[in-house]
């Protein structure tokens, strides 16, 4: 998704629910259009026999064994939730 | 003009696992509401997923069932969406390597065989639920099926009626289920799939407008909601009655329609991004040929061989093959026994009838072939009359008892004692007159009643021909 103008940038901020100041707009819209120009850049190496970089990390499969193990209550979980109910998180009302 | 339907499927599967994909809670569907949750899979801030290893295992296991080419590198990424069904504010997922690709699949209607191309398999994590509530006007969030695992099977748009869409879904669940990979009840919403579906003039190579119908969980749902989507198209194409557009639409099973939901995200709009707390995922040469030796037969090449070498009937030969537990069931007890008709009615009658009172699935059988073998073996030697081997069965079902020891502590293992039967018969006949003298005026059916009073008090445990022999003797000396 590269963010050129308002608009891409409008869709942007709807798809991250961000409300911006229009000061803000401007200033953020400033800085993905420098980071593209870098990107064009790195877009001009050849790439074409480098093998995709999986990884930062020199790691691999990291897994565990297929075991339930139950470490805590729905009580303690939720005793930070700004509002539960019944056992349920509770959010305002999605749909009408 | 004459139009032609293209459909691509997305199939999404629960998988079978005892946890959940990254953390260790409980996997199993329904509970009490959040019951099967912690830190990991409510999103808290800085836990750290820990992929599950049977989850991969499983995800192989499908490709492999679907002829696909398996990545042996496999990796995470973070697909981002805002929804509170979603903890992370992103679903973790398969995008730049997914575990399994290529795939092929065949599946036959009323036209013919056909092939099907699988694009992708990929791992990902299921999202939580949520319950729009009038009464306090909120929406309640339920997390225990956040990040159960599921695989997504994305086909290639190979699928051309809501016929074939059943013909493939069935396949899948088919194949899934003797692969042990998922249960695949729609019912429960462990098999979902989502419906893109195009109409174009038929010979155009140009894709129509595509639309997309999410969560599809019914077959009939899915042949109803095709067959309107194509009418709806068609209408619009030819009488412009509406504008066609890229959207996803959700299908309403009672009004019979389709409904607008939203514009169609594209790829991009999810920001797919490599998901840095997981790390690569390498299936090195003995994990893979762990899996591929693990494989079971394919249901029609058993269907093929119960039929050609074990002769039985294609009715029966079908129902076994049903289920990858009647199979195990049936060629456990042939071993034992030898005799695949027998091992083959059991498991089609009775067996089947007591999963009916239970209420249960083919696939939760848990009763040992081997068992069932030496059941027919006493049985067949005369050992355990058929009446009482039905209550042998029951306990083995239930509680997986050996069939020779639950029959010797509950005596009914047929009595040789020719003494006790002739007692019995004795006391019978001379308390029942009536049938006697009916019998020997030519009324058949009384010796059956005399035949079944003797049975009764001998609870079964003797030989049927040797009792019925003396009980002629008995009553003609009367």
């Amino acid at each position: 998704m590269l963010i050129t103008d308002k608009e891409s940038f409008a869709r942007l901020c709807r798809l991250n629910q961000l409300r911006l100041t229009e000061a803000e707009e401007a200033a953020v819209l400033e800085f993905f259009k420098s980071k593209n120009e870098e990107f064009a850049v790195l877009d001009k190496i050849d790439t074409e026999n480098t093998e995709r970089m999986v990884h930062v990390m020199p790691m691999e499969t990291v897994v565990r064994e297929d075991k339930m193990i139950k470490l805590f209550t729905r009580d303690e979980l939720q005793a930070s939730a700004p509002e539960s109910y019944d056992g349920y998180w509770q959010v305002p009302r999605l749909v009408e | 003009m004459k139009y032609e339907t293209v459909i691509g499927l997305e199939v999404h599967i629960e998988l079978a696992t005892e946890s959940k994909i990254f953390c260790s809670c409980s996997a199993k569907f329904g509970g009490e509401q959040n019951d099967h949750v912690c830190p990991a899979c409510c999103g808290m801030p800085g836990m750290l997923p820990i992929v599950n290893r049977h989850v991969v295992d499983l995800g192989m296991t499908a490709g492999m069932m679907l002829n696909c080419h398996i990545n042996r590198t496999t990796t995470f990424d973070k697909k981002s969406y805002y929804y509170p069904d979603l903890p992370c504010s992103y679903q973790t997922t398969q995008w730049f390597a997914p575990v399994a690709v290529n795939g092929l699949v065949d599946i036959e209607t009323s036209k013919g065989k056909k092939s099907v191309r699988i694009k992708q398999i990929h791992m990902e994590e299921d999202a939580g639920k949520l319950v729009h509530d009038d009464w306090t006007d909120t929406s309640l969030v339920d997390f225990n099926r956040t990040s159960v695992p599921l695989i997504e099977i994305v086909s290639q748009p190979d699928l051309s009626s809501a016929e074939e869409v059943v013909a493939y879904l069935e396949r899948l669940k088919s194949l899934l289920r003797f692969a042990k990979v998922s249960e695949c009840r729609m019912e429960q919403g462990s098999m979902r799939c989502d419906v893109n579906l195009s109409v174009r003039p038929e010979g155009s190579t140009k894709l129509g407008v595509r639309t997309e119908m999410k969560n599809m969980n019914s077959i009939s749902a899915i042949t109803r909601a095709i067959e309107y989507e194509v009418s709806r198209h068609i209408d619009a194409i030819e009488n412009g009655t509406e504008e066609l557009v890229q959207e996803t639409r959700r299908w309403d099973d009672i009004k019979g329609k389709s409904f607008a939901m939203r514009n169609k995200e594209t790829a991009g709009d999810y920001r797919y991004f490599p998901d840095p707390n997981i790390m690569p995922v390498v299936i090195d040469d003995a994990w893979y040929d762990g899996i591929k030796a693990s494989l079971p037969e394919f249901p029609e090449i058993k269907r093929a061989r119960y039929i050609g070498e074990l002769g039985l009937s294609e009715y029966d030969a079908d129902l076994l093959t049903e289920s990858r537990a009647f199979c195990d069931c049936f060629e456990g007890a042939y071993a034992v026994c030898g005799n695949a008709k027998e091992s083959a009615n059991y498991i089609i009658s009775d067996i089947t009838n007591l999963l009916n009172k239970k209420q249960m699935t083919s696939d939760e059988l848990k009763l040992d072939g081997k068992s069932l073998g030496e059941l027919i073996v006493l049985v067949a030697e005369g050992k355990v009359s058929r009446p009482n081997a039905k209550k042998v069965l029951a306990a083995m079902f239930e509680d997986g008892v050996s069939p020779a020891k639950y029959a010797e502590d509950n005596g009914f293992i047929v009595s040789n004692d020719t003494g006790k039967m002739d007692e019995v018969i004795k006391a019978i006949v001379a308390a029942d007159p009536k049938s006697v003298a009916d019998y020997k005026g030519g009324k058949e059916k009384a010796l059956m009643a005399l035949f079944g009073k003797c049975m009764k008090e001998l609870r079964g445990n003797c030989d049927p021909q040797v009792l019925r022999e003396a009980l002629i003797k008995a009553v003609d000396e009367a």
